[in-house]
């Protein structure tokens, strides 16, 4: 398989282009503080709609995003309003984080080695935005030789300075075209700069399927 | 005052309403506490009925501005303290054809006067109304049917929205106060991912009661939206039953990970706000619609921008130039006017009467705002130490230089209690319009939600 290839296979594994609906609880501790969330997410293609779950004081939020156009909407807001990608969903979790995954359309493989990361061999890819729609300008990306999944990574601003780390866990299992194949189940994201601040998400309730235009559409987002 | 049987029969709808809400309460609970699945109907209710309730006890101070639009607090009568609660659930209902949303309400309070011709006095009042609420049947994947009385907001701009013909509040100045319904038809059209058209009509005024004379108005709009990759844009094109029609936009681009720029604005005719004419009546002017017939177009426009910085804070700017303000003249005769108007007012006998018509239509003369140049400056930061949400806001009248501070904090108590500021002082001149009404308000209180 060429480097994109394998890219692609780790992609399936956190999520899908044609649609996904999961729910993500994320803990973060920052600053010493610590919050938790649990997100509704329906994700497709550069597409997708958070709805807050919990705990109840956030209960009802909603981020909507429409490619690199992002809107915040809540019960006591009286109209979404516009935000920024650089503004963070919680803790050290960019908003990227939450939707399906796609580097095999959002980067490209500028060099390929391996390594081993505990005791499992890897394919190691330095991989470098396509254009600025991609939520990172640079990553560093290991993948299971043997599973085919991304085990750990590294985001880099565009001076190449390390911001935060990543490791992956695979304890859901979906299938794909009658396979059975290892599913996301937790991310943990710690700061370059800030070792103690940990942000970990856990994926839960994934579901494959094709979410509709309507879900993300502003008109018919109901507060 | 409301007549007894109407608050009756308001109260009553409101009990029928909080007794089904508390019916179907363990079905909905049961959705995100229990993970083993119910059976039947119990089950059906669980997967599409929802709520959620959010009580909020605060109190209000304020302190009414002396001015010639409110002397001696004796025409608007502004109490100095309030206290209120209210009970605020949103229930809904959800399947993959049809969605429904009600948003009864409750609010009970005490206002105290210091000041005026109430002064010393307090008054208890309460109110059980709904909101909004809203009904919308997907007959195809690609349109949408709905009725229902919403708060129908849209645009990216904090100051104001000048694109939506229908409201003239964004409800951004105070998010704990919630802006009044209005009742809408409307459909939506999805051709594409990218392009979306709605007919929108609002059939009746619902809450959003309109102060002055005119009759509510319909308005029959088409709006037309577009987004794409890092970039957005709408019209909206409507017309009035009398007449007036406009054309509204709004558009915006995300530059770059941190920028956002944005815009706003309408063309519009045949206003129906009044301007100062000079004439021979006793206060030697008054409020008409001087320009209900001109078919010329008022531009209003409205651009902003946004840049977060790397430490989470946003920064945003915009400046509105606002077509159907009043110009330097216009305004040395709007304040000349109250002023006859307010002595004729506070010196009581045959004039009064004609005073106290001319304040009540200096307070509202359709205006969306008084000037024509304004500029606004906005600091907002969330989950600070993931506890504090602050919002600093500075808006500027850069025509007669009064301005209004605003800060908004919230402090999270846990996962229900939430700790909330909403602080506003004006400054400028009593003849100005920042410095007319209220000199501050500070709104303080706690938010529990369930």
């Amino acid at each position: 398989m060429t480097p994109q290839e394998i890219l692609a296979k780790a992609d399936e594994a956190r999520g899908n282009a044609e649609g996904i609906e999961w729910e993500i609880g994320i803990d973060s501790v920052e600053g010493g503080k610590e919050q938790h969330r649990t997100i509704r997410v329906s994700a497709r293609s550069f597409n997708s709609l958070a709805e807050f779950l919990a705990p109840a004081n956030v209960k009802g939020q909603k981020l909507l995003m429409l490619d690199r156009n992002m809107w915040f909407a809540k019960p006591g807001l009286s109209k979404a309003v516009p935000i920024s990608p650089r503004q963070k969903l919680v803790g050290g979790a960019a908003n990227g984080d939450i939707a399906s995954t796609n580097y095999a359309g959002d980067y490209k493989v500028v060099q390929a080695s391996e390594e081993t990361v505990g005791g499992e061999k890897c394919h190691l890819f330095d991989l470098t935005a396509v254009d600025k729609r991609a939520t990172y300008d640079r990553i560093k990306y290991w993948i299971s030789k043997e599973r085919l999944v991304g085990v750990k990574a590294e985001f880099y601003t565009v001076s190449g300075k390390m911001f935060k780390t990543a490791t992956f866990e695979y304890k859901q299992s979906i299938t794909i075209d009658d396979q059975p194949r290892p599913f996301i189940s937790k991310m943990v994201i710690t700061s370059a700069v800030l070792k103690e601040d940990i942000t970990t998400m856990v994926y839960r309730k994934a579901v494959l399927k094709k979410i509709p235009d309507a879900t993300f559409n502003l008109n018919l987002l109901t507060r | 005052m409301k007549p007894y049987h109407y608050r009756n029969s308001l109260l009553s709808t409101l009990v029928i309403l909080y007794a089904i809400f508390l019916i179907l309460l363990p079905f909905a609970s049961a959705e995100t506490e229990k993970e083993s699945a119910p059976d039947g109907f119990q089950k059906f209710l669980s997967e599409t009925f929802s709520w959620d309730l959010r009580i909020l006890p605060y109190a209000v101070i304020q302190e009414p501005a002396h001015s010639t639009q409110n002397p001696g607090n004796n025409f608007l009568r502004l109490p100095r303290y309030s206290t209120n609660l209210e009970l605020r659930p949103d229930l809904r209902f959800k399947t993959d054809v049809l969605e429904m949303l009600a948003k009864p309400r409750l609010k009970l309070g005490i206002d105290f006067w210091q000041e005026g011709i109430r002064r010393g006095e307090k008054q208890e009042s309460d109110d059980a109304y709904l909101n909004e609420w809203l009904a919308r049947w997907k007959a195809r994947d690609n349109l949408f049917l709905s009725y229902g009385r919403e708060n129908l907001q849209w645009g990216p701009s904090y100051l104001f929205s000048p694109s939506n013909p229908f409201l003239l509040d964004n409800g951004r100045r105070n998010p704990y106060l919630e802006v009044p319904g209005t009742d809408f038809a409307r459909l939506v059209w999805l051709p594409t991912g990218s392009w979306t058209l709605s007919l929108i009509a609002n059939t009746e005024e619902g809450r959003n009661k309109q102060p002055g004379p005119d009759p509510f108005e319909k308005i029959y709009a088409l709006k037309i939206d577009y987004s794409g990759r890092e970039n957005y844009g709408s019209f909206v094109l409507s017309q009035s039953e009398y007449g007036r029609s406009s054309l509204g936009f709004f558009g915006g681009w995300t530059v770059s990970d941190a920028v956002l720029v944005y815009g706003e604005g309408v063309l519009a005719n045949r206003s129906k706000a009044l301007y100062i004419r000079k004439d021979g009546t006793p206060l030697g002017a008054t409020f008409q619609k001087l320009r209900q017939d001109d078919p010329a177009l008022a531009p209003t426009i409205l651009f902003g921008g946004s840049y977060t910085f790397e430490s989470k804070g946003t920064l945003t700017l915009e400046y509105a130039h606002y077509g159907p303000g009043l110009n330097n003249d216009e305004a040395d005769l709007y304040y000349g006017l109250r002023r006859r108007a307010a002595d004729a007012f506070s010196a009581g006998g045959g004039l009064s009467g004609l005073g106290k018509l001319t304040l009540g239509q200096a307070a509202n003369t359709g205006l969306r705002f008084l000037r024509k140049n304004y500029a606004l400056f906005q600091y907002t930061q969330q989950n600070i130490y993931n506890r504090l949400d602050l919002t600093l806001r500075w808006t500027q009248n850069l025509d007669d230089a009064s301005c209004q501070f605003t800060s908004l904090v919230t402090y999270s108590l846990g996962n229900h209690w939430e700790l909330f500021s909403v602080g506003t002082m004006n400054g400028g001149s009593k003849d100005s319009e920042f410095g007319s009404l209220l000199d501050y308000q500070w709104m303080v209180g706690v938010q529990y939600t369930f």
